[in-house]
């Protein structure tokens, strides 16, 4: 298990609006590109996760940069992080933290764990025993720590960005549904292309390219830039096109399970903020459609059929978004 | 490849050239045919194994079809029996002006002479090049029923009863079967159905459906249906005209004429049929009869009484039950009420071979006739006629009172009928002031109507010097006539029985013209009457008399041969026995002195005419003017009709999305409230205009998605582009942001003609055309309205509290047309698999 923390500088003064948010999530998209070279999409779709103020899940293979994308967000952002590495033996009290008895104070005296920060970046959080991961349930949902009767809130934002390894790996654990249904989005990294990895050996090949990154934002602009998000027009029509698409997922013949609810409710975030980071102050049913298959995809379960025939749901969402008609005029 | 259309639609023209076969008098063309045809398709088929464009394939088919007609017509001529040289191509060309030729000689059907079975083998195989281009090469197998309409059309439009149901109903199914064929490959295309049973291990969870009953559409049903509907379609087109009365002139059904109405009759033009008769090559027999008269009178069949400025036809018969014939004696002939008369018997047999003949050849004026079969007369002019029947074949007895009036009962004059004055001497005003002169001129002196007319028909046949000649071309319009009259002073029957006719109405005599036969040539107590012997002459109405029959057309070697001028008509008259008195009044015709150096001899001379095809030519475009201009003009309004719709629909869609005067001063309006409509309409305009571009447009796609698809596939020029992107973040705005923002009606419209003119010049230019010419948007908005008004129909109904059935039926079938799609495409998804 290794913590780390980083404090520093705010650079920026509070401002207001969408002009402030273009600005301070450029600067961070750029520090974290800076790091993670040539995966803008993956980049971008962190941040709307970080601004949605939901979780994030990204799952690969090793070695492709999932963690480096972790720490990289951490790091541009200056405000509390921990990192916690998933073994087989992590218990669920090395997350949430522990009541001490303390000899001099003659009282149980609670200790933090690592989950008491603003991001908090799990790695291979499916070398946990189920156990431990659904330690994190409580603490991803309710934004809070119930330890020995007593419940401690955790400060927004709380973000847990946590990499996982494809299930078909050694040693794994498969997430259970209900808390993969608590991460708002799940990217994978995808190999870097030639020229991307050629430039990574060129620039980083002798020392870690962490080390040159300063922060770029604080907690505070995270919270500002949170609420601008907040106040993104989502059209009537809009909504209905979100409900429409989760809905289709519970019909199709090819899942077993469709998308919650709570699928629905992240998918309108994850846009609200999306389309925050191309400076609209409304949703299109373009950011929806972009996000369906990182939002939606791995809350669906296949159906055996589906599964023998190598029909995965991230196909099964890209078909349902290009059947499903957008919202015309006078709707 | 595709063997299997190809060999489809081989077939299909093979079937479709079986409409040609009653143009020609044998079957023997099809062999060339049946060669040609599958030549022309292997053609083809070479081409597309080669991997050649269209083009060169269509290229490939003509070039095979070339070498099966030298092979088949010019061996002789050719290298090694196929390849073609100068001499076999020059001997080729030959044949064909042959066949040309001879196809504008004879009327159908024509003998099967080299060249005409050359010009159909060129021609069919052209067809079958033309279908392979389309149907196979191009996969527009709709499209190739145009070359075999065309085909189709040919027989329909020479032949005046049409084609038959039995080559109607190969051509259209040979076309099904190329449709079907081409269909049942696009559905390949997707590869086996596969119907995997739904059923297994799998525990519905929350928000999985049951399976549907519907899930499954059988494909063979599909089809099964698909070919009941083309084989009932194919009865229908069959079955239906029979029962019209209007579209068939043997309607099966129209026998029962106790139905009572009035109907219209049509036959084919008597001129045209004059002309054709009169030059037959064959000089076939039409009739026999034997007559109780010694000197029988003419056979008429038409009796025109209409004179339309440029020629004679007659007013369009109202037929009714009571005009038809039975025992009893037919109408008393006009006015002829103080001549005495003979009444004779003729019993006339007509050739089985005589076709379409619709009148009854019967001498005037028929007092009884005895025929069977569905026969009437016309109650004025007693001409018999049938709706149905032909005469051909059938034997009538005719019972005729034969007017034998004196010169003396024709000079006595009286009061004329005055429906008799008002109808048989009316002519249009345009007739030249010549021919009123010339009237007047040559029937100077005379003291009675009578006089005039026998002047008249002295100058026509001797003192004006007149040439009988088959060879001069039919009169096709009043200038023909003058021409005749004044200037070339030759023709045949048609051209004197007009000009007297004419001529006697000027001079305030009720006349027409009378077409039939002359009586004849007798041969052991028997009279024959040929096909030339068709002929046409004047009635003149005397008091008294009636209809009486004269003879300008000259008679014997030099004229219509078997001609007689009546008796009556002899010179009796003291007026008439001056000609140098008329002679002297009228110019001096500068063919004048030709008739007896040059005779033209009824055989020779009508032998010479048919080397020369214009007459025939003409002939046939004769007719065309006032109802091929409507129909004419009909077609250019259908075919204009959905680029009139697309103005019109994109104009009400401006205009209703025309903003308010002046914005009102009264409260802010605020931010939540609709957006203008300005921008939808430039959308649904830009959708309107991509559709009809070919463009796909696609439901998932947003506006700025679609904007950018199209940007970047059509490689759109900057400004337009530009206004592309101004219509879509106007309509992005408008549908999605919290305020919308108001955009100029104007700019939108111009960017959305900008946009046009761009798309227009990115697509092909067949494509554009079919933008101007058939823009699919319009025919969309045609259907998508149609739809509505039915729902609101069903809607009203069911308003008004009507739960019959009948109330709910556009609501089911709105609800049958959504199932009926959901499983079709369902059916689709599967064949995926």
């Amino acid at each position: 298990m290794a913590v780390g923390t980083h404090d520093g500088e705010p650079v920026m003064e509070a401002a207001a609006g969408l002009d402030d948010l273009a600005r301070v999530a450029g600067a961070i998209r750029r520090a974290v590109e800076s790091v993670v070279e040539g995966k803008a999409s993956a980049v971008r779709l962190a941040l709307t996760v970080l601004l949605a103020e939901g979780h994030l899940l990204i799952e690969d293979v090793p070695g492709v940069g999932k963690t480096l994308l972790a720490k990289a967000l951490a790091r541009s952002v200056d405000c509390s992080v921990r990192r916690v590495q998933f073994t087989p033996d992590l218990l669920p009290s090395d997350i949430t933290g522990v009541s001490a008895y303390d000899q001099e104070l003659r009282e149980f005296e609670f200790k933090p764990g690592p989950v008491f920060a603003n991001i908090v970046v799990g790695d291979e959080i499916n070398r946990a025993s189920p156990k431990t991961q659904s330690a994190l349930l409580e603490c991803m949902e309710e934004r809070q720590v119930t330890v020995d009767g007593t419940t401690y809130p955790l400060e927004p934002p709380f973000m847990v960005v946590a990499t996982q390894n494809p299930v078909e790996m050694e040693g794994t654990y498969p997430l259970p549904e209900a808390q993969r249904d608590r991460f708002t989005a799940r990217i994978s990294m995808g190999y870097p292309d030639p020229a991307a990895e050629l430039e990574m050996l060129d620039v980083h090949g002798g020392r870690s390219p962490l080390d040159g990154l300063a922060p770029v934002a604080d907690a505070a602009d995270v919270r500002r830039l949170i609420s601008v998000v907040r106040g993104t027009h989502v059209a009537p029509s809009v909504r209905q096109y979100a409900i429409d698409l989760v809905t289709a997922t519970r019909n199709h013949p090819d899942l077993r399970l469709g998308a919650s609810p709570r699928a629905t409710l992240h998918l309108v975030r994850a846009a609200r903020a999306y389309a925050a980071l191309d400076e609209r102050d409304y949703v299109l049913p373009d950011d929806l459609q972009d996000l369906a298959v990182p939002v939606l995809a791995h809350r669906l379960l296949p159906t055996a059929e589906a599964r023998m025939e190598r029909r995965r749901p991230e196909h099964v969402v890209a078909d349902l978004v290009k059947r499903l008609p957008v919202p015309a005029a006078g709707k | 490849m595709r063997i299997r259309m190809t060999v489809t639609a081989v077939l299909a023209t093979l079937a479709g050239s079986a409409g040609l076969h009653p143009l020609f008098t044998s079957g023997r063309w099809f062999w060339a045919v049946l060669g040609a045809v599958p030549c022309a398709a292997a053609g083809g088929l070479l081409m597309r194994r080669l991997r050649f464009s269209a083009a060169i394939g269509a290229a490939g088919g003509l070039a095979a079809l070339l070498l099966y007609l030298t092979a088949v017509f010019a061996h002789a001529q050719a290298l090694l029996w196929v390849v073609p040289t100068p001499g076999s191509l020059r001997h080729l060309v030959a044949l064909g002006s042959d066949g040309w030729r001879a196809v504008n000689q004879y009327a159908a059907p024509v003998p099967l002479v080299h060249g005409i079975t050359l010009l159909v083998a060129a021609g069919v195989g052209l067809v079958a090049v033309l279908v392979d281009l389309l149907a196979v090469r191009l996969r527009r197998a709709a499209l190739a029923g145009l070359p075999l309409l065309a085909m189709y059309s040919v027989p329909a439009a020479v032949r005046e009863e049409g084609v038959s149901w039995l080559a109607f109903g190969a051509g259209a199914l040979g076309f099904l079967m190329l449709l079907t064929s081409d269909a049942r490959e696009q559905v390949g295309g997707w590869g086996r159905a596969v119907f995997a049973p739904r059923f297994g291990g799998d525990v519905p969870l929350a928000g999985a459906d049951e399976p549907r009953p519907g899930d499954r559409v059988p494909a063979g049903a599909l089809a099964a249906s698909g070919r009941r509907i083309g084989a009932a379609a194919v009865a229908i087109a069959v079955l239906v005209p029979l029962a019209l009365p209007g579209l068939h002139p043997n309607g099966v059904f129209g026998r029962d004429d106790a139905g009572g109405g009035s109907r219209t009759v049509t036959t084919p033009d008597p001129l045209v049929s004059l002309k054709r008769e009169l030059t037959r090559p064959d000089d076939s027999v039409v009739l026999t009869y034997r007559t109780s008269d010694a000197q029988p009178d003419y056979l008429r069949l038409y009796a025109l009484d209409r004179f339309d400025g440029d020629r004679w036809t007659y007013d369009p018969l109202r037929s009714t039950p009571r005009d038809k014939i039975t025992k009893a004696p037919l109408p008393a002939p006009p006015g002829m009420t103080l001549v005495p008369t003979r009444t004779v018997r003729t019993r006339v047999s007509v050739r089985p071979e005589v076709r379409r003949m619709t009148f009854l050849p019967v001498p005037y004026a028929p007092a009884r006739v005895t025929v069977s079969g569905d026969w009437r007369v016309h109650p004025e002019s007693l001409m018999v006629y049938s709706l149905r029947d032909s005469a051909g074949g059938r034997a009538y007895t005719v019972d005729s009172v034969r007017p034998e009036p004196t010169a003396a009962d024709l000079s006595v004059g009286g009061a004329l009928p005055a429906d008799i004055v008002g109808r048989y001497t009316a002519y249009p005003k345009n007739v030249p002031a010549i021919v009123r002169n010339l009237a007047d001129r040559v029937t100077a002196g005379a003291t009675s109507s009578y006089q005039q007319a026998v002047r008249l028909q002295r100058w026509f046949t001797e003192t004006g010097g007149f040439t009988y000649d088959l060879s001069a071309p039919p009169p096709q319009h009043g200038s023909d006539l003058l021409a005749f009259l004044v200037k070339n002073r030759r023709g045949y029957c048609e051209q004197f029985a007009a000009s007297m006719a004419l001529m006697a109405r000027i001079l305030g005599i009720p006349a027409r013209v009378a077409m039939g036969y002359t009586p004849g040539t007798e041969e052991d107590g028997r009279w024959v009457v040929r096909s030339r012997d068709a002929h046409a002459w004047p009635e003149l109405y005397f008091p008294g008399a009636g209809w009486i029959r004269f003879e300008p057309t000259p008679s014997g070697i030099a004229g219509q041969g078997t001609a007689v001028p009546p008796v009556y008509t002899a010179r009796t008259d003291p007026g008439a026995d001056d000609p140098s008195g008329s002679r002297t009044t009228v110019e001096e015709p500068s063919a004048g002195d030709e008739p007896t150096s040059t005779p033209s001899g009824s055989a020779s001379g009508r032998r010479d005419l048919l080397d020369s095809p214009e007459n025939t030519r003409e002939e046939n475009g004769r007719g065309v003017p006032a109802g091929w201009i409507g129909l004419g003009v009909l077609v250019l309004l259908l075919l204009a009709a959905p680029t009139v719709v697309r103005v019109l629909i994109r104009r009400r869609r401006w205009a209703a999305a025309e903003p308010p005067p002046e914005p009102r001063p009264g409260p802010v309006p605020t931010p939540r409230e609709p957006t203008p409509g300005a921008a939808h309409t430039a959308w649904r305009e830009l959708r309107a205009d991509a559709l009809d571009h070919g463009l796909p447009w696609l439901p998932n796609e947003s506006p700025r998605a679609t904007a950018r698809r199209l940007t970047e596939t059509l490689e759109l020029p900057s400004p337009a582009r530009e206004a592309l992107g101004r219509i879509a973040m106007a309509e992005e705005l408008a549908r999605y942001s919290r305020s919308g923002v108001r955009v100029p009606r104007g700019a939108l419209r111009a960017d959305v003609r900008t946009v046009r003119a761009a798309f227009a010049a990115a697509v092909p230019r067949r494509t554009r055309w079919r933008a101007r010419v058939l823009p699919p948007s319009a025919l969309e908005t045609a259907r998508d309205s149609a739809r509505a008004s039915a729902r609101e129909l069903g809607r009203e109904l069911a308003r008004r509290g009507l739960r019959t059935p009948s109330g709910r039926v556009p609501e089911r079938l709105a609800a049958l047309t959504a199932s009926a799609r959901e499983a079709a495409h369902r059916a689709r998804n599967r064949f995926r698999t």
